[in-house]
């Protein structure tokens, strides 16, 4: 009896461990069929996103699975089985992102860092279109920005120096436009002035010159609002074909100021019926250099703009 | 049992073990087109590393958006400002490519571009290689666009530029 209980503890016991080692290599088994999608989710400026919904679709079988990224960005998939992925990207604030090809390999851990772009007010989130590329980028080994030394300053956006920049450009096209616009006055003024002065005993084109005069001065007057309040954006020391729009400025900024006071010297003595005389003469001249200065500014950023 | 441990060990340090490539020189320059003149924006600040495993080679090049200078301080503001410079500062481009490539004088790669906080991917873009020792200097044109990356033309005197930006790339990478 006592040998039929030991045989038979010893064959429960042989039962015990043959089954554990059934099912550990099992388990083991299982566990080495599966692998690993991770990676970190930050904003264009490379900080990590947290609360960021990750969902990974099976292209074979269409299984999803959800991981929610934690303070650090970070998120992670165990257990998933090999096969190609298509994951998806959301968070509050930020375009969806859908990459139509991730692959999972077998005992594997693939390393898939996202960056998402910032979504404006009004915008409907919305898939960024990506193809399924035969060497498209998903690998565990691929460099990051840090290891190409870039600092979290140098990768990270300024919003306040974007505004700065779109007011920046906001007010020099309509700088630019005000100018266009501007030169029509001028040009106009500068022909009719040639039978405003001298010789001439009538006041019509007088009267029409002076009229186009002021309208000019008016809007150079906003022309070069727009330009003088434009931000200026530090560290952006200037070079190139501005040095010389900027320069010209200095030239047509006081002639289009002396120009009128001049202009309205001659018209007095027009006026009173005498020969126009004294700095008064200075008038057509000053207004040709004053206009030929505007000119140059024009085409300095025009030819290269 | 302890051979067959140390072979695998062996095998196994074999088969990990990583080849990195750095970029050493480049020159990006992208081309823009308007009907007044042609303009072109170089840059030389760009940073790149290549790290090759199990045959396949990640790739990441990174470069400054401010960095491009196009030989007009205005121009260039205005170019940072229309691709959202400030904002998303960095363009990088992303491939992988076969370990064997770098024996090739021509490949085809797929990029992966974020560039004005889109990220776009172009298929099969050529490339020329030339092995110079331990350097591999490698020369292409990528046929980016502005709508690619929803870029508002710029324009002057209401005339907008064209759509088309081709990057001409000129890298010198080493093999370390």
């Amino acid at each position: 009896m006592i040998i039929t209980g030991f045989r038979l503890s010893r064959f429960w016991g042989f039962l015990g461990i043959s089954l554990h080692f059934a099912l550990s290599v099992g388990l083991l088994a299982q566990t080495a069929a599966m692998g690993v999608l991770t990676g970190k989710i930050s904003d264009s400026s490379g900080a990590p996103v947290a609360n960021a919904t990750v969902t990974a679709t099976s292209a074979e079988t269409g299984q999803m699975r959800n991981a929610t990224t934690g303070a650090d960005g970070s998120y992670r998939f165990d257990q998933l089985p090999p096969g190609s992925y298509v994951l998806k990207v959301e968070a509050a604030g930020f375009k969806t992102l859908q990459i139509l090809s991730t692959t999972v390999e077998i005992n594997k851990t693939t390393v898939r860092d996202e960056a998402l772009g910032t979504r404006e007010i009004g915008e409907e989130p919305r898939a960024t279109p990506q193809e399924n590329l035969p060497n498209a980028p998903s690998s565990t080994t691929a460099p990051s920005l840090s290891d190409l030394g870039l600092t979290p300053e140098q990768t990270r956006g300024d919003l306040k120096e974007q505004a700065l920049l779109d007011k920046r450009t906001h007010m020099l096209k309509i700088h630019q436009r005000m100018g266009l616009i501007t030169t029509i006055p001028l040009v106009a003024t500068v022909i009719l002035g040639t039978g405003a002065g001298g010789k001439s005993e009538g006041t019509a084109t007088r009267d029409a010159h002076v009229a186009l005069g002021a309208l000019t001065g008016d809007l150079y007057g906003i022309t070069a609002w727009y330009a003088i309040r434009a931000p200026r954006i530090k560290d952006t020391p200037k070079r190139g074909p501005i040095r010389f729009h900027e320069a010209m400025a200095w030239i047509h900024g006081p002639g289009m100021i002396l120009t009128p006071i001049l202009g309205a010297m001659a018209f007095q003595q027009k006026n009173n019926g005498e020969k126009v005389h004294g700095i008064a003469k200075a008038h057509g001249p000053v207004a040709i250099v004053t206009a030929g200065a505007f000119g140059a500014a024009l085409l300095s950023v025009s030819v290269k703009f | 049992m302890k051979v067959l441990i140390g072979f695998l060990l062996t095998l196994s340090a074999f088969a990990q073990t990583d080849t990195q490539w750095v970029l050493q020189q480049n020159t990006l320059t992208y081309h823009v087109s308007h009907p007044l003149h042609q303009t072109d924006g170089i840059s030389h600040a760009a940073k790149g590393k290549g790290v090759c495993h199990a045959n396949q080679c990640d790739f990441l090049i990174a470069v400054p958006v401010k960095s491009f200078d196009s030989g007009d301080s205005n121009r260039d503001l205005h170019m940072l400002q229309v691709t959202r410079g400030a904002e998303f500062p960095i363009v990088s481009v992303r491939t992988r490519l076969p370990e064997s490539d770098s024996k090739s004088e021509d490949i085809k790669a797929d990029l992966e571009i974020q560039f004005a906080g889109q990220t776009v991917r172009y298929t099969q873009v050529s490339f020329r290689l030339e092995k110079q020792g331990a350097e591999i200097h490698v020369t292409g044109t990528i046929p980016a666009t502005l709508s690619d990356f929803k870029i508002d033309p710029p324009s002057l005197l209401t005339m907008p530029v064209k759509n088309e930006i081709p990057v001409r790339v000129d890298m010198v990478w080493h093999q370390e």
